[in-house]
């Protein structure tokens, strides 16, 4: 990917847009088998980039072809979402992922067939075009909807409205999906480090327990996957001010793989990691091992299934798990065959994770890379 | 062949059946006749009305066929009363002389065709005497025949003696009308008319298929008018008798044919009415038999006819004659089904005749698709379910289907690997006619056939053959559906893809989709002539592509 423009006008993203179509319509009218050239978004074209500690798009494309029958329904699906955001641009809108698909869906005339099922039908597409087209979600005005939550001493201006996000009271701020600088200032922010939380209900426990204040953190929470915009947020805390990252996770291989899209990024944005990827962030747990460490009983660990065996195969074949700590983890998870989630720790004491188990790991630096 | 106008073969057949009948002296016919209704194939209110129309329409087609007529019939059934039927049955056969028809229909003959071997629809059947005796049992009525040969037309009563076997006919009444034909009207009691797979007008259905140079018109008690017009105009040529090989033998039948031998010696009793056998052959059974095979063979006793038989098993016998069978004929048979099943694809297979214990027998298979093709079955997708249409010698068998070893050897094809996905939900008709002079029937009803090793092994091979043919045919078909589907997909996105493009660019939208149908129209005729190879490779890069086209999304944001 070359250096993306700093500032891209809805003129420039419209253009890329009328561009697109032009050259499928001069395709079809010399006769040729009309196609769009696409980057391919899958582990074949994506590689560990060593010095940046991200995920990178390798320069593999592949072709979508009308005139091939695997392709066509994806192909029609292309143009018609190059179309509809040219048309959210010209109308000077903001939407959301949701409501383009909704926009775009409707009835195959003489068929019972829909132009799209599904919102995970339209949603790779924008990703295709932000990839192709070079640009950004946030430059064809698309939102996707929020969940992520902060708390703790951060000031932030959204538009005209000043947000201090140490008066939040139990439900945090919600990220907005947008926060690039344009649209989000940073005022003020004094924290030692982000805590990363992958559960809502988790982070819930912190926010009560006013951890933040006691240990001078942020504490954020994407429940579950990350979406762009916390991934975007705790990376701008690090690079403009120097914050670093520490994530809590369940200890299976969802909740690891989670915490590596956050350190250096996923397959499917490899193309934009560089806005997103937070490589300095650590890990603080759970791990298997913390389960000999902190005494917690058996019973609350939950036995590996199938689908997790397989993930952890997976998983040690990526090159960003190469590091011998964490193929030393997996193994480990593997060879006792269980599994453990964060509330697993309420076990112990309620306010065992706040009290005890975060801060001792924090203090003895007892981290995965 | 009862009707036939050939006095010589009359006499000997009387003859022959005189002399079966001095052991009945005792007993009167009727007594032998309710004794043997199963045997006679007379069980069953249903089973019997068919029953009753196969020997009438048998007798028929067989007069016609010997005297060189293409036959036309004509089967009337009306209900008179509660199980009670009037069945009239027309041909335009040789007719019956006068001086005959006394012999022909008022005279039982059951058993007549025993030692003949003979490919025959009949086969050993209670014949038209036999059904005409069975109206006069159940309803003490003759039957009414009339005939007209090309000398005379005339009209008489049929009515049977049943203590002497003997025809009691009324008055002959002259008719001055030309005709010519034989038409018999009877009245039958406790027989009931159904509609369905055993049906007369099912078993005449079937006799059209076999039969193509049959025309049959049928009016059921409720008046309702079937037409089977003729598909072919060629007459089969009739089969030809033969002498029973010695390896199907039995002592029972060896005695039998021995009583009746006109041989004054054993050796040359065995000689004149045995095919295959020679000289080198009397040599070698005198050598195993211990008495003098100059004996006189009325007076064989069952020791020494086994002993003939059990030396029959040693010896090397020429293979009996095969060219005596007359199967249909795959034309005949296709001209056929095409006019009555009209299938979407069907094929016909006629196996070479083979053999099984010294019997001569020959297989011919016709699997038909789609059309009208497979019985009704109400509640799968198709509405179909795979018919299996059984014959013995070109005459419909619609009983006892379970036992018969064609309807074995149907369900033992795995009709899957023939690409029918489900034989209980496809439109299917499974054709099998087995010929021979001796059909190896499960029991004296005569309505299945046993498994024979060698007969078995023939119809499997023969269905297979036949399913090979027909998965062409779908695998065709298959790939014609794909095709079409093809077409339809890109055709349906091209016009999405010329309104999507038309808004964005503001090139016409007309000009686009037109461009597009061009395009897809042009891509699919060249994958047409593309040969199986190039298709198959174009599949793989397709399916690649697709995988391709489908990012990894295992790592998909939570949006």
């Amino acid at each position: 990917m070359g250096k993306r423009p700093e500032i891209t006008t809805d003129k420039d993203v419209q253009k890329k847009m009328v561009d697109t179509g032009q050259n499928i319509a001069n395709q079809i009218k010399r006769g040729d088998n009309p196609a769009i050239t696409l980057p391919v978004r899958n582990l074949n074209n994506v590689y560990f980039d060593k010095e940046s500690k991200t995920i990178k798009l390798g320069d593999k494309t592949s072709q979508r072809q009308f005139l091939n029958i695997a392709h066509v329904r994806k192909f029609m699906q292309t143009t018609l979402v190059a179309n509809e955001v040219n048309k959210v641009l010209a109308e000077k809108a903001t939407v959301s992922i949701r409501d383009l698909y909704y926009a775009m869906k409707h009835t195959i005339p003489g068929t019972q067939e829909e132009s799209f099922s599904g919102q995970e039908e339209s949603d790779p597409l924008i990703e295709d075009l932000e990839a192709a087209l070079d640009l950004l979600r946030e430059n064809m005005n698309l939102i996707a909807t929020p969940k992520g939550r902060i708390a703790g001493n951060l000031q932030v201006k959204d538009g005209k409205d000043i947000i201090d996000a140490t008066k939040m009271g139990s439900s945090g701020w919600a990220i907005p999906s947008n926060v690039e600088p344009e649209k989000i200032e940073i005022k003020n922010v004094d924290a030692e480090y982000i805590l990363f939380i992958e559960k809502f209900a988790v982070w819930n426990r912190f926010n009560e327990d006013a951890f933040w204040k006691k240990n001078k953190c942020l504490i954020v929470t994407s429940n579950g996957q990350p979406a762009r915009a916390e991934r975007r947020l705790v990376q701008r805390l690090q690079v403009e001010h120097g914050i670093p990252t520490y994530c809590l996770m369940d200890a299976d291989p969802w909740g690891m793989y989670i915490y590596s899209v956050i350190k250096q990024g996923s397959i499917s944005l490899s193309y934009s990691e560089d806005r997103l990827a937070n490589p300095t962030s650590k890990y603080i747990g759970l791990t298997i091992s913390d389960v000999e460490k902190f005494k917690i009983p058996k019973e609350v660990t939950i036995k590996l299934n199938q689908g997790d065996l397989a993930r952890i195969k997976q998983m040690k074949d990526y090159e960003w798990f190469k590091k011998k700590e964490w193929q030393q983890e997996l193994d480990l998870m593997k060879e006792k065959g269980f599994k453990l989630e964060l509330e697993a720790l309420s076990r112990k004491r309620i306010r065992f994770i706040t009290e005890e188990y975060v801060p001792q790991k924090i203090k003895n630096n007892d981290f995965l890379p | 062949m009862i009707f036939m106008a050939d006095e010589k073969k009359e006499e000997v057949k009387t003859q022959h059946a005189d002399k079966i009948f001095q052991d009945f002296k005792e007993h009167s016919v009727a007594d032998f006749f309710k004794k043997n209704k199963q045997m006679l194939g007379l069980s069953g209110k249903i089973k019997t009305m068919t029953t009753i129309v196969h020997e009438f329409v048998t007798n028929s087609i067989d007069a016609c066929e010997a005297a060189g007529i293409l036959p036309d019939l004509e089967v009337k059934i009306n209900e008179l009363g509660s199980e009670h039927y009037e069945i009239i049955i027309q041909d335009n056969g040789p007719g019956i002389p006068k001086k005959n028809v006394g012999q022909a229909l008022g005279k039982l003959l059951a058993g007549t065709k025993f030692h003949k071997l003979i490919q025959a629809r009949g086969q050993q059947g209670i014949g038209a005497s036999g059904a005409i005796m069975f109206a006069q049992m159940s309803t003490g009525k003759p039957s009414v025949v009339e005939s007209g040969t090309n000398k005379e037309h005339y009209t008489v009563e049929v009515g049977i003696d049943t203590k002497n076997n003997e025809p009691k006919l009324g008055e002959m009444k002259d008719l001055t009308t030309a005709f010519k034909g034989t038409k018999i009207r009877c009245q039958f009691k406790d027989i009931v008319y159904r509609k369905g797979e055993s049906s007369p007008m099912e078993y005449l259905r079937r006799t059209a298929i076999a039969n193509p140079h049959c025309s049959i018109k049928f009016r059921d008690p409720l008046g309702e008018t079937f037409e089977f017009h003729r598909a072919s105009k060629d007459i089969p040529p009739l089969p030809i008798e033969v002498q029973p090989h010695p390896r199907g033998a039995t002592i029972d039948e060896l005695l039998s044919m021995a009583k009746y031998s006109q041989s004054r010696k054993t050796a040359g009793f065995l000689k004149n009415d045995f095919d295959r056998m020679g000289d080198k052959a009397i040599d070698e059974i005198q050598k195993m038999v211990e008495f003098d095979l100059n004996k006189d063979p009325k007076k064989l006793s069952w020791e020494e006819a086994e002993q003939i038989i059990k030396a029959f098993k040693k010896i090397n016998f020429i293979a009996p004659r095969t060219d005596i069978l007359r199967p249909i004929g795959e034309e005949r048979l296709e001209k056929s089904l095409k006019k009555i099943v009209e299938p979407e694809y069907f094929a016909v297979i006629t196996r070479k005749p083979a053999v099984y214990q010294g019997y001569p027998f020959q297989v011919e298979v016709a699997v038909l698709y789609g059309g009208k093709a497979g019985r009704d079955n109400e509640g799968t997708e198709t509405g179909k379910a795979i018919e299996i249409m059984r014959f013995a010698n070109l005459a419909p068998l619609l009983f006892e289907s379970g036992g018969c070893a064609i309807t074995k050897a149907a369900n033992a094809v795995e009709w899957k690997r023939y690409g029918i996905k489900d034989p209980e939900t496809a439109p299917l008709t499974v054709l099998v006619n087995l010929v021979s002079v001796h059909i190896p029937y499960t029991g004296a009803g005569k309505t299945a056939i046993t498994d024979e090793e060698e007969v078995f092994e023939e119809l499997k091979l023969a269905l297979m053959d036949a399913g090979r043919k027909i998965s062409h045919f779908l695998t065709g078909k298959r790939v014609a559906a794909e095709k079409e589907q093809k077409r339809k997909t890109f055709l349906k996105y091209a016009t999405e893809v010329a309104i999507a493009l038309s808004e964005l660019t503001g090139e016409k939208k007309e000009m686009l989709e037109k461009k597009l149908h061009e395009l897809v129209l042009k891509r699919l005729k060249l994958e047409e002539e593309m040969s199986d190879d190039e298709l198959r490779e174009l599949k793989a890069t397709e399916k690649a592509a697709q995988k391709e086209a489908w990012n990894e999304d295992d790592d998909k944001e939570e949006e």
